[in-house]
């Protein structure tokens, strides 16, 4: 990470050859609040198809905050709020009518910790199908099976579907949790620092994982990781007191950021 | 430098004359703890074998009959515990019926619907349903409750079932003056929701906020997200506080004794008095003699086991939530 030449550009950077990438989610004049704290400040952000795009910066800078308005998560907590524009596919996300139940399995979440239900490895995966749709039981073990074999879960746990998901391991649990969201065909991921609770062998399967879900979905990761971010992001955003200090291809973000800040974060300096 | 000559002046001390007298001090304290948890179990072994030794004729005479026997007859001596048992095993299904769903309501509703402003003084006031002596349960229930029950609900529910099978035998009252195994059954039911409801809310505040938030991530709405995660995932600790409910509505004694009729016969309606082994003792200790008094004893040895296993478990059910 050399510190290369700052470039005179806009914060959202010239796109060049990625100008060509549909935009899945576009974030406009984004404010957050939790009470009075002003949690997120006029967030401007596009997250590219069947891209993966980082969020970095320091704890507490915004970036899970931003990532829980995709699905609305937020909105469990009364004293949390939002106000701009998200908008999927043009439509607004944040509006009132939006039904919160249909947008979070089109938008699918991750999350730290892995949170496998209590039911069996089997149910974890097809809970989720069946709160959207109602397929006969051929279907739904395909279903599921394709689901397990897409998060590289299936050849460990074909012989114990049956078995409680709790049993797993730490690393296994995560990727019955991806297996879970993926299973509803979401359009978008959502990562909250999915690998922060795992170890390096299990961390890199995550991110192998999340190579190839690339291919599919549209992807939003919240990492600590440098490195993690570098490896497996096309986009990266740096965020500093709720605010996006700077957006734009993850090679560009490493090898020259524009802003000094971007630069003393991910050379060690700060953070 | 710092660290070695704190470890000196800990070897200093060590060797000094303080440490003992600390250690004899620690060993007094230790006694008296060790004794006061020793008494307690001495109680309980002393009232179990009193209780065994007071109904011991009661059992040598009627043996395992007086389990099933129905005859409760001073004139001739005859006893016989199964009307009593069945009214308190009745009394405790119906309370449960009726509080289970109430008091999971409550505990879910406060943990996961209820805006903070509401959740302390509703939390309280539902504490504060435990603080309630049961003697006013007694009373209200008497006073109030049964010429309402009578009017409103064992007038009209004996006019529909007259003459049905089935629920004809069991929700019909030929004399439907409120009291009855159903109406002591409702009184239990509001004196154990503070119980289940403050445990099972305890249980569900455990869990963890990541599981809650990605069953709704998946697009659960909030009665999936507590059928299907939340509840199974507080899994046998709500059971377990179901199950201390269940001992309080055994054992309850004066509310129940107000209100259930006492009669001394089984009935096959719960809307007909009845009694249980607590309201049977209550009633008649006062005048027992000889193999009456027996009897009472034995009954009661009946309920203690009962309760005794009921809490044990319970306890042990609820711990290996707060162990996880």
């Amino acid at each position: 990470m050399s510190a290369s030449p700052i470039r005179t550009q806009s914060i959202i950077g010239h796109m060049d050859a990625d100008d060509r990438a549909r935009v899945r989610l576009a974030v406009k004049d984004l404010n957050f609040y939790y009470n009075t704290f002003h949690g997120l400040k006029n967030v401007n952000l596009n997250f590219y198809d069947r891209q993966v795009t980082a969020l970095i910066g320091p704890s507490g800078c915004g970036k899970s905050t931003l990532l829980r308005t995709f699905n609305r998560i937020y909105s469990l907590y009364p004293e949390q709020r939002a106000e701009g524009q998200i908008l999927l596919d043009g439509r607004n996300i944040l509006d009132p009518s939006i039904d919160l139940n249909e947008l979070r399995s089109r938008i699918g979440m991750v999350f730290q910790k892995p949170t496998p239900f209590p039911m069996s490895i089997y149910d974890n995966v097809a809970f989720g199908l069946r709160l959207i749709e109602r397929l006969p039981k051929a279907d739904m073990d395909e279903r599921v099976e394709s689901a397990l074999r897409r998060s590289a879960l299936w050849d460990e746990v074909k012989d114990k579907l049956k078995q409680s998901g709790m049993g797993l391991s730490g690393g296994q649990q995560q990727r019955l949790c991806i297996a879970r969201t993926i299973a509803q065909k979401p359009e978008v991921i959502l990562f909250d620092e999915p690998t922060s609770a795992l170890d390096p062998i299990s961390t890199g399967k995550i991110e192998e994982l999340i190579e190839q879900l690339r291919g599919e979905f549209t992807i939003a990761i919240v990492t600590h990781n440098m490195q993690q971010a570098a490896r497996i992001s096309q986009f990266t955003t740096f965020m500093y007191l709720g605010e996006v200090v700077e957006f734009g291809p993850t090679e560009r973000i490493f090898m020259t950021p524009e802003k000094k800040r971007t630069q003393d974060y991910i050379t060690g300096r700060f953070g | 430098m710092a660290a070695g000559s704190e470890a000196l002046s800990y070897a200093d001390r060590k060797s000094g004359s303080q440490v003992i007298s600390l250690t004899g001090r620690n060993a007094i304290f230790r006694a008296l703890c060790l004794s006061s948890a020793i008494l307690v179990l001495a109680v309980l072994a002393g009232i179990l074998i009193a209780m065994f030794i007071g109904g011991w004729p009661a059992f040598r005479e009627f043996g395992l009959g007086f389990f099933t026997g129905s005859a409760w007859d001073t004139q001739n001596d005859q006893y016989g515990a199964w009307p009593a048992i069945a009214g308190t095993l009745s009394t405790a299904v119906i309370a449960l019926i009726i509080g289970v769903p109430l008091s999971l309501g409550i505990a879910v509703f406060l943990t996961q619907l209820a805006p903070g402003w509401v959740r302390t003084p509703v939390a309280t006031a539902v504490e504060l349903l435990a603080a309630v002596p049961s003697i006013i349960y007694g009373m209200w229930g008497l006073f109030v409750f049964v010429p309402l029950f009578a009017r409103f609900f064992q007038v009209p529910v004996s006019n529909l079932t007259e003459g049905l099978p089935i629920v004809g035998t069991i929700l019909y009252s030929r004399s439907p003056t409120g009291l009855g195994v159903a109406t002591a059954g409702i009184i239990l039911a509001f004196m154990i929701v503070p119980f289940i409801a403050s445990i099972a809310r305890d249980m569900l505040a455990q869990i963890p906020t990541v599981l809650r938030e990605s069953a709704y991530g998946i697009g659960c709405t909030t009665w999936e997200v507590v059928r299907y995660v939340l509840l199974p995932q507080a899994g046998v600790s709500i059971i377990g506080a179901i199950m201390l409910g269940l001992g309080r509505a055994l054992g309850e004694t004066m509310a129940v004794t107000f209100v259930i009729g006492n009669a001394n016969r089984l009935s096959s309606s719960i809307l007909d008095p009845g009694s249980t082994i607590a309201s049977r003792i209550a009633n008649e200790f006062n005048e027992a003699l000889g193999l009456q008094m027996s009897a009472l004893i034995a009954t009661g040895c009946i309920l203690f086991l009962v309760t005794f296993v009921v809490l044990v478990v319970a306890r042990l059910l609820v711990a290996r939530m707060k162990a996880l």
